[in-house]
């Protein structure tokens, strides 16, 4: 197992998919805002974070997608999530990321329902 | 009228927007309003340091030369601005402070400075609901985050205590832990003899074992301990680790690392008392879990190994004759009663050219290895029967197959016989097996071993022997766990009392005799569970 996160883009005629790789964490959570940060600077609006591949999540990762969801919000945009462990599922819903964000069980149906 | 009062309440306006904006844009805010709505120079805004008293540089003009820290209170702050300000107007609320605007430009009118404090105040204002705003959301965090504290502590018990599988097991552990406890590295050391080896780890570690300091240190203390001295003892490049004993029902059976806690700061620190009280009651759940995977592990080792004697006493079953042949002028009895663990007797009967050959061999060990060895041997006698070859040709190359088949420490006693009833003799080859008892109407003869057992030495030969074997008379052939039979107490059942009984009923049928001697082992054993295989082979040549 690796500590390091990695990101991966793939941008959509109406938005963009995030796919992580690793552990969010401090280091991981920044390396999702930066990314997430400049596709909403490139006009994005629409984010989904595919979780697939993410086992691990602490309180600074979920506070930095919080501020991200935040940041989305306040441009009018939305974030949501797909493909999430059981594990971090629940974690989101105490959290409260659940609250602000869509979640969905699958990549296909979060890009239609997302129109991406 | 100065143009302060015209734009008065658009300037609060552009100010209200610090409640929304990010703390870092603050000073720039601040600044830029300022400068749009007054007729003043803006030199330099500084603000308080969200941690400290200190006042920091938070935006400037480019003719300004401004000193990063303000030193000294807001209060009685008077900044060496060069140029040096003309105006300080404090952004403030009743009860705090949040920093100062410093001013250059013509000197301000009475009713201008009280507008330009105004605003001061308004902005202090704005920056106070901000900070609160932020305190809410903080406050908000941490009790979401405690709950999920105490929901994962939880979810962990039902979650690893449900988890049977070890390195499924052991992921899940890593993984809570990592989370629980804002932890950038960990590993799972389990129990190796007297040390303790990394089982999984988050990350690299030192080394395979945990360090024996380390060991002494967290098995002595018995919960949670950190190690910022010897950080890298564990995790290397660490600067902080964290390390609690897993305690089984009798002793340490593992521990629990962890390295580097992350901070809301972006950093790394030391672990905190409430991460350690966190991974003690973690290492609680882990024991338990750890403890019932183990033990469904052995359960199903039972299980396995149960099913390898099931399959060897199979094997074996259907090596030995199914019945026993019929041969004209020899009657034939035979017992072979395996004991509860599969062993390795064996016993086979071939006619030849009217006369009988009987083999009785035991393998030595138990289990599949002895059930696999016999089935080779089976092999191999059959063909060299099948090849017309005589006893001590057989022996011998069954000796040379064996020895280059088999593990070194695996050989296999054996006697064979062959009775001619015409010729009145008996040939035999004993390879380190029991002697075999040759019974006539007053005279008991052993037929002793005269070489070693087969598969000990690749290049040992075996003769044939031969005596004369008269009408009437009979053999008894036997494996060790007939006069080698325990009772209760321990004691065998001997030579000396087979012997007895042998001359006791010298005269029976082969049937009768067998049966005697099965009677007399079962009354001398009594209770006590049949150790090894009983084998017993009996010809009575007839009168």
């Amino acid at each position: 197992m690796t500590e390091e996160l990695r990101v991966a883009v793939d941008r959509k005629a109406n938005g963009a998919v995030l796919y992580t790789k690793g552990y969010i964490n401090n280091v991981g959570g920044e390396e999702i805002a930066n990314r997430a940060y400049e596709l909403m600077d490139d006009n994005v609006r629409t984010l989904l974070l595919n979780l697939r591949d993410t086992k691990i999540v602490n309180s600074i990762g979920i506070s930095i997608l919080i501020e991200i969801i935040e940041k989305m919000i306040d441009k009018g945009g939305s974030i949501a999530f797909c493909c999430l462990t059981p594990v971090i599922h629940k974690t989101f819903q105490i959290m409260g990321l659940a609250n602000y964000a869509k979640i969905f069980d699958s990549e296909d149906t979060a890009l239609k329902e997302l129109g991406l | 009228m100065s143009p302060l009062v015209n734009q008065f309440a658009e300037f609060l306006h552009d100010l209200q927007q610090l409640e929304r904006a990010a703390l870092s844009s603050h000073g720039s805010l601040i600044f830029d309003a300022f400068a749009k709505y007054t007729p003043y120079d803006v030199s330099a805004v500084y603000l308080r340091d969200v941690r400290g008293l200190a006042l920091r540089l938070a935006a400037k003009s480019d003719a300004c030369l401004a000193p990063e820290v303000l030193e000294g209170e807001i209060e009685s702050a008077s900044p060496t601005l060069d140029p040096e300000p003309r105006h300080l107007i404090p952004i403030r609320t009743i009860r705090d402070h949040f920093g100062l605007v410093a001013l250059n430009g013509d000197a301000a009118s009475e009713e201008d400075l009280q507008m330009l404090h105004a605003a001061g105040a308004f902005a202090g204002s704005v920056l106070n609901n901000h900070r609160l705003a932020q305190e809410m959301r903080e406050g908000d965090f941490q009790l979401k985050y405690r709950l999920w504290e105490l929901e994962s502590l939880y979810d962990i018990g039902l979650s690893i205590a449900g988890t049977l599988n070890i390195d499924a097991l052991a992921d899940e552990i890593l993984f809570r832990m990592i989370s629980l406890i804002n932890a950038r590295r960990a590993a799972l050391f389990l129990r190796d003899g007297d040390k303790f080896r990394v089982y999984r780890s988050f990350g690299d570690t030192r080394s395979d074992f945990l360090d024996d300091e380390i060991t002494d240190r967290v098995v002595a203390a018995g919960e949670a301990l950190t190690f910022e001295d010897a950080s890298e003892c564990i995790f290397p490049g660490c600067i902080a680790t964290v390390a609690v004993p897993i305690k089984g029902n009798n002793a340490v059976i593992g521990v629990l690392a962890a390295g580097d806690r992350e901070t809301r700061e972006g950093d790394v620190g030391a672990f905190e008392a409430n991460e350690l009280r966190l991974l003690s009651l973690f290492a609680n759940q882990v024991a338990i879990a750890l403890e019932n995977a183990r033990l469904h592990k052995e359960a199903l080792e039972k299980q396995a190994m149960q099913r390898e004697l099931d399959l060897a006493a199979t094997i074996q079953r259907d090596i030995l004759p199914k019945s026993i042949p019929t041969v004209e002028g020899i009657e034939l009895a035979a017992l072979a009663r395996p004991a509860k663990q599969v062993g390795g007797d064996y016993h086979a009967f071939f006619q030849r050219e009217g006369t009988l050959t009987t083999i009785v061999a035991d393998v030595s060990g138990k289990s599949m290895p002895a059930a696999l060895l016999v089935s080779a041997f089976h092999a191999a006698v059959q063909l060299l029967f099948a090849e017309g070859r005589e006893l001590g040709d057989i022996a011998t190359e069954l000796n040379r197959h064996i020895h280059s088949w088999s593990a070194e420490n695996k050989f296999i006693t054996m006697i064979m016989i062959t009775i001619d009833p015409e010729a009145e003799t008996i040939q035999f080859v004993n390879a380190g097996h029991n002697p075999c008892y040759v019974l006539t109407a007053n005279h008991m003869e052993q037929l002793r071993s005269h070489g070693l057992p087969i598969g000990i030495l690749g290049t040992s030969k075996y003769m044939t022997q031969t005596r004369p074997f008269a009408a009437g008379s009979a053999v008894v052939l036997y494996s060790d766990g007939i006069n080698e039979a325990e009772n209760i107490g321990g004691d065998e059942w001997g030579n000396e009392a087979f012997e007895e009984l042998l001359v006791r009923s010298a005269g029976n049928t082969a049937v009768g005799l067998r049966d005697a001697i099965a009677a007399a082992v079962d009354a001398f054993v009594g209770e006590a569970p049949q150790k090894d295989d009983q084998t017993l082979v009996i010809a009575r040549s007839a009168s």
